[in-house]
């Protein structure tokens, strides 16, 4: 099933318009890298009063509370609580098996990740959106601002399917890339055939905000309706083939592993803190994002 | 089964080519259209837990092959053309004439435990084949018809009659089975139940006849509206050994000895020619011989059985044939039957003595009375119904000759053509009749008699003791009975004094002729053989006294009661069985008589079917095979191989493996 040049759009006016009024959240509260809209686990320049602290040698003596050195002889600093901007990464399985499906798995991705992009943007936040074949000397731009939507969106469009390596390295090079604190989506099928557990424990270690969004396409979540008849199954990544009859029992069971495989990521991803939610490409993406990423607590 | 080609050989080279191009196709079809998919990651992890038990997969893989094939082979197999036999049933009426008599016990048949069983498995065929509406009905006969079922359509009753008919012992005899269904075919005869309109409305109808045709031609007898058709069943190759004959009787050279004598035949090319026969008295094995059968016929054997009292014997042929049930014969030496004696005497101590041996109360009843007996009512009404079997007169006489043998001690009976002679003192015995029973063992030289008088006797008398004056002892028969005169008394009275006449009375030969005189005059048989008669036949017996009920136990063990009918007389018609039957009369704790059932029919012996069956104007011949009817099977193979296809598309549309 190659892919077809999906040439809708990725946002619609209509979609913008629902998603202006959505907003990022972070589970934890990370360490911005500038000032942003976000409080901040640092103390800053905010009119937000968090803390006092003793003087010491050096402090700004511009913070330092002349009422309470008056009431108390002692001298205090004032510490506000430093708003920052939020990390948002987003980060595309762009491999070959993501090219399938009605629409294709990599044009749904990219149409989330446009949709969520554009969330952070609105919010000024900083933007990132990767694919797993992104190298080191190629990275994804940083966007902050929504005059940015273009670039998000053209960038989104350029990234053409067969991109990535595995999805361990994929996930290998974006840490050592980027070792910053913030929410990180990633987007894929999980269709590693040496296993997600690697990669996933990788991201575990950035200790960032993971959001696992398991794309799968109908073909994969009901191939009755598509497959029949005696096939020789051919993997689109590495060539790799199974024969087989479909049979109501052998799909019985590839329905029970294709159930376990469900379960096994959402417990793996659940054990481990991350969040995971299973996207059906059959599902609008303004769907997902209202409905399913909301109860999970992405966006607010 | 059998199979009928349809087809030529290059049809078949082209039908026989079918199968391996489905497998051949079936090896080409696996090269399986190739699918990308996004990642074979699922499939591979679903396909190798089947791989597990990856026969039973890939036998479920190739169901459709199975069934194709499944489906070639129906068809291979409908072009093939298989039927089975069956004969053909004509018209719309039936009657089945099944003989269940002994011979139909016979084991030579196939595919049935004997002909009988055969029988009705045919019948059972064709009452398959009837149509609906058609009416049958079955008889079975022996020697005497049985409607086992009035003409019906009811398949599944006259099937379930057809099954309860039961093979008897008796002998065969056609007639009366054609009689009755002739009666139901013809019209102008008798129906057999008022009101049954089925026998009313006589109809030509189709008469099958399963026998072995062993019965006697059948007179006076048309068939009228009977179709016949005869179907002899059994074996033309046959073989047995049968006893016909089997009796007990006296060595006419030694009268207290028995022998026994049999009669055995042959049927059948590959029966044996010799054969041991074995005989047991009371269930022991007394005797065996070994009897050679020429090649066509019969042989005798005989076996001296000595003095044997009374008891059962059985003759057993030990030969494994074809018809078992003529191999045993019975008989029974029955116990003498005891005479009724009655001693007229005024006084004789040595006759007395001579008539209470042991040996006389075996054999025998005696009444000892005074003269004056003679003159009394009981005496009179007594000998006028033949109460007695012998009457001895010593010294005295009746009126008129008693209805029983006499005895006349010095004294000439009141009989016409009897006179005693001069009255003479000390004659001469010249001469006895020693091959008289009477005088058998009997020596009288050492005998004389002091008077004596010659016995002048009626025509026909046998004189037994001859001497100078003439003849002392005579024996003459009169209506049925004898009269025996002795010309001297054994007590002379002289002068108001009485002595003995003779010393006879103190020899050991008086004794002897006394037990001659109650054997032979009382009419007692030794060795008695009871009566044999044929299974099912009625057997007769008449008590000497009046009896309210006798018990006869047959050879099965449970003992019936048989009530009286007329004076003295019983009859019992359960003699079915084959074996030796004991009668106890009344009260009495031993058998008093036995009697036996046997087949001894040589007719039903020769279990050779025969191929026809005669009438008196007519021969029906027996049909060697049945008529070649097929009941087809091809078009039940083609509808299931149509099934088959419909299965197999369900299962290629639906993918619905099982």
């Amino acid at each position: 099933m190659p892919a077809s040049t999906n040439k809708t759009e990725l946002l619609s006016p209509e979609l913008l318009a629902q998603l202006e009024r959505l907003e990022l959240v972070s589970r934890k509260i990370f360490r911005g890298r500038m000032k942003g809209e976000r409080k901040s686990k640092r103390k800053g320049n905010s009119v937000e009063f968090a803390d006092f602290r003793p003087y010491v040698h050096g402090d700004d003596l511009r913070f330092i509370d002349w009422n309470t050195y008056a009431r108390l002889d002692k001298l205090f600093l004032k510490l506000f609580l430093e708003e920052e901007d939020l990390h948002f990464y987003t980060l595309i399985d762009a491999s070959m098996s993501m090219d399938f499906g009605e629409p294709t798995k990599l044009q749904y991705a990219k149409q989330l990740a446009a949709s969520l992009g554009y969330i952070g943007l609105c919010r000024a936040d900083r933007v990132r959106i990767e694919t797993l074949g992104t190298t080191v000397r190629d990275p994804g731009p940083v966007l902050r601002g929504r005059h940015n939507l273009y670039r998000m969106v053209e960038y989104l469009e350029g990234i053409e399917p067969g991109e990535n390596i595995s999805l361990l390295e994929g996930v290998k090079n974006f840490c050592i890339r980027n070792s910053g604190k913030g929410v990180l989506i990633l987007i894929t099928d999980l269709m590693d055939k040496t296993g997600y557990e690697a990669a996933l424990r990788f991201l575990m270690a950035q200790q960032m905000d993971v959001y696992v969004i398991h794309t799968l396409s109908p073909v994969e979540l009901k191939p009755e309706e598509q497959i029949k008849g005696d096939l020789k199954l051919v993997d689109c990544e590495d060539s790799d083939f199974a024969e087989i009859t479909v049979s109501r029992p052998l799909l019985d069971r590839y329905k029970k592993t294709l159930a376990s495989f469900i379960d096994g990521a959402r417990t793996y991803c659940a054990k481990r803190g991350m969040v995971y939610t299973l996207a059906n490409t059959e599902t609008p993406v303004d769907q997902l994002v209202s409905t399913y990423l909301r109860q999970r607590g992405l966006v607010r | 089964m059998m199979f009928l080609n349809t087809l030529g050989p290059l049809s078949w080279a082209l039908l026989l080519i079918i199968p391996p191009a489905i497998l051949a196709l079936y090896f080409l079809k696996l090269r399986r259209q190739p699918l990308e998919v996004p990642s074979t990651y699922l499939w591979r992890r679903t396909i190798e837990d089947l791989h597990v038990n990856s026969l039973w997969q890939k036998l479920r893989q190739s169901i459709l092959l199975f069934l194709q094939l499944l489906f070639i082979f129906l068809i291979i197999i409908a072009c093939l053309r298989p039927g089975f036999s069956g004969s053909s049933l004509d018209g719309d009426r039936f009657i089945f004439l099944i003989d269940n008599s002994a011979s139909m016990n016979a084991t030579d048949v196939e595919d049935a435990a004997d002909r009988l069983s055969a029988a009705k498995n045919h019948v059972a065929d064709l009452i398959d084949q009837m149509k609906r509406g058609d009416v049958a009905m079955i008889l079975s006969f022996s020697n005497r018809a049985k409607i086992v079922h009035q003409y019906t359509n009811d398949r599944r009753k006259l099937l379930a009659k057809l099954k309860a008919i039961e093979p008897t012992n008796r002998t065969s005899d056609i007639s009366e089975a054609l009689r009755v269904a002739s009666g139901l075919a013809n019209p102008g005869q008798s129906s057999f139940e008022e009101g049954d309109e089925m026998v009313a409305e006589s109809k030509p109808a189709t008469m099958y006849i399963f026998s072995d045709g062993q019965f006697p031609s059948v007179q006076d007898f048309s068939l009228g509206n009977l179709n016949p058709i005869y179907f002899p069943i059994g074996n033309p190759i046959s073989s047995n050994l049968a006893i016909v004959a089997f009796s007990t009787q006296r060595n006419p050279e030694r009268e207290n000895q028995l022998q026994a004598y049999a009669r055995i035949e042959r049927y059948g090319d590959t029966a044996p020619t010799e054969v041991e026969a074995s005989l047991y008295y009371n269930g022991d094995l007394l005797d065996v011989s070994r009897v050679s059968i020429p090649e066509d016929g019969a042989a005798g054997v005989q076996f001296d059985l000595g003095t044997l009292e009374a008891g059962k014997i059985k003759l057993e042929l030990d030969v494994k044939d074809d018809f078992a049930l003529d191999n045993v014969a019975y008989a029974a030496i029955n116990p003498p039957r005891k005479a009724k004696v009655l001693v007229v005497t005024s006084g004789n101590e040595y006759l007395q003595f001579a008539l209470a041996t042991d040996e006389i109360e075996k054999i025998s009843d005696v009444a000892i009375v005074d003269p004056t007996f003679l003159e009394g009512d009981q005496y009179k009404a007594e000998s006028a119904i033949g109460a007695y079997d012998l009457v001895i007169y010593e010294q005295c006489a009746p009126e008129t000759m008693p209805n029983a043998n006499t005895l006349f001690i010095g004294m000439n009976p009141p009989s016409e053509g009897w006179s005693f002679g001069e009255t003479a003192n000390i004659p001469q015995i010249i001469d006895t009749t020693r091959s008289h029973p009477i005088m058998s063992f009997i020596d009288l030289g050492n005998v004389s008699i002091y008077e004596a008088n010659a016995v002048n006797a009626p025509q026909g008398a046998t004189t037994l003791i001859d001497s100078d004056i003439g003849s002392l002892f005579t024996i003459a028969p009169r209506e049925g009975y004898e009269d025996a005169v002795l010309g001297f008394a054994f007590l002379a009275i002289e002068d108001g004094k009485s002595f003995y006449n003779t010393e006879w009375t103190k020899r050991l030969s008086f004794p002897v002729f006394v037990k001659n005189i109650v054997e032979y005059l009382g009419n007692i048989e030794r060795g008695n053989t009871g009566t044999s008669i044929r299974p099912g036949a009625q057997f007769n017996y008449r008590t000497e006294a009046p009896m309210p009920e006798i018990h006869i136990k047959p050879p099965s063990g449970k003992e019936r009661t048989i009530g009286r009918h007329g004076q003295n007389m019983f009859s019992f018609s359960e003699t079915e069985m084959i074996g030796t039957y004991d009668v106890r009369e009344g009260a009495a704790n031993d058998a008093r008589q036995h009697f036996s059932v046997n087949i001894f029919n040589s007719q039903e012996s020769n279990i050779i079917p025969s191929n026809e069956i005669q009438t008196e104007w007519e021969v029906i011949e027996g049909k060697s095979q049945w008529s070649p009817v097929r009941k087809e099977l091809w078009k039940l193979l083609i509808v299931f191989a149509i099934i088959v296809l419909i299965v197999e598309w369900y299962i290629y549309n639906r993918r619905v493996y099982l």
